[in-house]
């Protein structure tokens, strides 16, 4: 039966059967992803040739603690920018978090706490305090109606001024000597704060793509009214979403803690431009509704790349800025071309 | 489908403001199981936020809503489809990101068997099935269901929209101008929905100004204009010129009834 042809009749009109064999791999190569990993690939086959000894466990080591803090907030501006939101302030959360840790730390130690306890109630106070600035980013957005960009650039404004008005500026250490212990790696370049990271990011990526949450994340930032109208509580949703954000910035800013045996108030300063650089560059669209976490994990590695190549092959690694800028914009361009090829106007 | 006389969905004396603007001026209206109501009127006239009022997207300032005689309030729009009344919005209630199955199940998502399910996963083939089955049996014939929803064209995006409301319809649907982007063929099988619901018992509320289909498929229509109900009668009352004259003011007298 067919009461509304409208399909039927439409489809036999407007869409191809199967793409013809060139368009489809027209279709791959401007895949983003596609792209993305051959360029990841092409930058470290060309560090290796100018030094061989980028290609070494030691040097990927080192970027992967690189890469720890920046993919930790680079999920959370996921969330958050596939929510048609934005979250400025996951680079002052985690340099806050890791302050406030530092501190928790400082006087359990000097209680004369055991190092294991102490950095397992510090990775728990760094997780309360992120949390505690995204929910104070939901409050900012449900309530009192700021759009997302203002809200969290007054907590970035907030949680920064906190940590250097607390800290004077000085990293906070006489922690837990046992921390930096805990960096160095043992499974081929791996250390264990680096192990929970990769765990971490497979998890956020199957709740991306495949659970409830994901799915209103995606449909939030695709059109709230639709996601309102279809009965989603989008207001619990979004506070969720920003304290997920929250809480992945308090674990960045103990995976840093960890890895320089202290906290620094300035630690995360100018890292949610990283973060967000990462997330573009992986595909995820500003407007909302639109990436992949896969996208992400290689656009963050490719921003970890660059610096610790830069400095391997002897340019001065203030480049790094050029490099990333020149990324982000071929990203964009790239973006939009896909988009005018494939898709039509939302 | 015999028409039942009880009332089962209701508004009493609805008004609703934006700022200074008076979008419903104590709007009462009813619809019976098996009974399609037009509601009719120029822009502006306050069609579509007495929709949004019905379906809980929003909260009138006053007035009552009754649901088979009794008093209710929706919170949001997730109370109303709890209680069966199904809405297709004027502007797309579709996420165009989300593939059309998605958009079928949208917050009524089927979660997967076992342990899986209560940690929040989803079962997305069972989804793309269902989806595909619920809008044949619509007679929506959508290829894929797992395509997103921002590659269809204008009308088969409305025919999705359209038959997942039909599919989850269990008591009331509201159709707030289902045939626009829709060539006149489509726009006859949009009739054929409506008649079909209608024939399964749902309350039907259909808006349109194409005229022509209002006389064909209802069996009351109601005339809003500036915010206030001016006729409320049989359809067969009317033909299209004393319709017209009734929406633009130019026949001030209701129809006998
Ligand atoms: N979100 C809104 N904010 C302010 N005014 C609105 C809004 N929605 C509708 N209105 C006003 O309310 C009145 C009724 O609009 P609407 O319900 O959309 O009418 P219709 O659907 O009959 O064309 C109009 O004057 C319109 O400008
Ligand atoms: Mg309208």
């Amino acid at each position: 039966m067919a009461i509304l042809g409208i399909a039927t009749t439409e489809l036999t009109q407007t869409v191809a059967p199967v793409p013809p064999r060139n368009r489809r791999i027209k279709d791959l190569l401007l895949n983003q992803q596609t792209i993305l990993f051959l360029v990841l690939v092409a930058m470290v086959v060309v560090f290796t040739v100018l030094d061989p000894i980028f290609f070494s466990v030691g040097v990927f080591g080192n970027i992967l603690l690189d890469w720890g803090p920046i993919i930790l907030i680079a999920i959370a501006e996921t969330f958050v920018v596939i929510s048609g939101g934005i979250d400025l302030s996951v680079g002052a959360n985690l340099g806050f978090s890791g302050v406030i840790a530092a501190y928790a730390m400082k006087s359990l130690i000097a209680a004369g706490i055991d190092d294991a306890t102490t950095i397992f109630l510090g990775l728990l106070v760094a997780a309360a305090t992120g949390m505690f600035v995204g929910y104070v980013n939901a409050l900012l957005i449900n309530r009192a109606k700021l759009v997302p960009f203002i809200a969290t650039l007054a907590t970035l404004g907030a949680a920064g001024g906190m940590s250097i008005v607390l800290t004077g500026g000085a990293p906070i250490g006489e922690g837990p000597e046992s921390a930096i212990a805990l960096s160095v790696p043992w499974l081929g370049p791996l250390s264990w704060p680096g192990i929970v990271v990769v765990v971490i990011v497979i998890i956020a990526g199957l709740y991306l793509h495949k659970s409830r949450f994901g799915r209103y994340t995606y449909a939030i930032g695709s059109n709230s009214f639709a996601a309102l109208a279809a009965g989603i509580n989008v207001k619990l949703h979004l506070t969720r979403i920003y304290l997920l954000s929250g809480l992945l910035s308090g674990l960045a800013g103990m995976f840093l803690y960890i890895r320089l045996g202290s906290g620094a108030p300035t630690s995360g300063t100018g890292n949610e431009l990283v973060a967000i650089a990462a997330v573009v560059i992986g595909g995820v669209a500003l407007a909302g509704g639109v990436g992949r976490m896969s996208g992400v994990v290689i656009g963050s590695l490719i921003l970890a790349v660059v610096p610790s190549g830069l400095i391997i092959i002897g340019i001065e690694p203030n480049w790094k800025q050029v490099v990333i800028a020149f990324l982000i914009a071929a990203a964009v361009s790239l973006q939009a071309l896909r988009t005018s090829s494939t898709r039509r106007s939302k | 489908m015999t028409t039942n006389d009880a009332p089962l969905y209701e508004v009493r004396n609805i008004s609703k403001s934006y700022g200074s603007v008076v979008a419903l001026d104590g709007v009462s209206l009813s619809v019976r199981a098996g009974e399609v109501i037009g509601l009719v009127g120029d822009n502006g006239a306050g069609k579509s936020t007495l929709v949004k009022a019905l379906s809980g997207a929003h909260q009138p300032d006053t007035g009552e809503i009754l649901l088979d005689g009794e008093a209710r309030r929706w919170k949001s729009p997730h109370n109303a489809l709890e209680a069966g009344i199904e809405t297709l919005y004027q502007d797309s209630s579709l996420a165009p990101d989300l593939s059309v199955s998605s958009n079928v199940f949208l917050g009524r998502e089927i979660p997967s068997r076992g342990i899986l399910g209560k940690l929040g996963f989803l079962a997305q083939k069972q989804m793309d099935n269902e989806a595909h089955a619920d809008l044949e049996r619509v007679g929506i014939a959508v290829p894929a269901s797992n395509r997103p929803v921002s590659q269809l064209s204008g009308g088969q995006r409305q025919a999705v929209a359209i038959g997942r409301a039909v599919s989850w319809a269990r008591k009331v649907i509201i159709l707030d101008e289902p045939t626009n982007h829709l060539g006149a063929r489509q726009a006859k099988e949009v009739l054929e929905v409506i008649r079909a619901a209608k024939a399964k018992g749902l309350g039907v509320i259909f808006i349109s100004h194409t005229l022509p289909h209002i006389l064909e498929v209802t069996d009351r229509i109601v005339v809003l204009r500036l915010g206030k109900v001016v006729c409320d009668a049989p359809t067969s009352d009317f033909n299209v010129d004393t319709l017209l004259g009734t929406i633009t003011g130019l026949i001030t007298t209701a129809p006998a009834e």
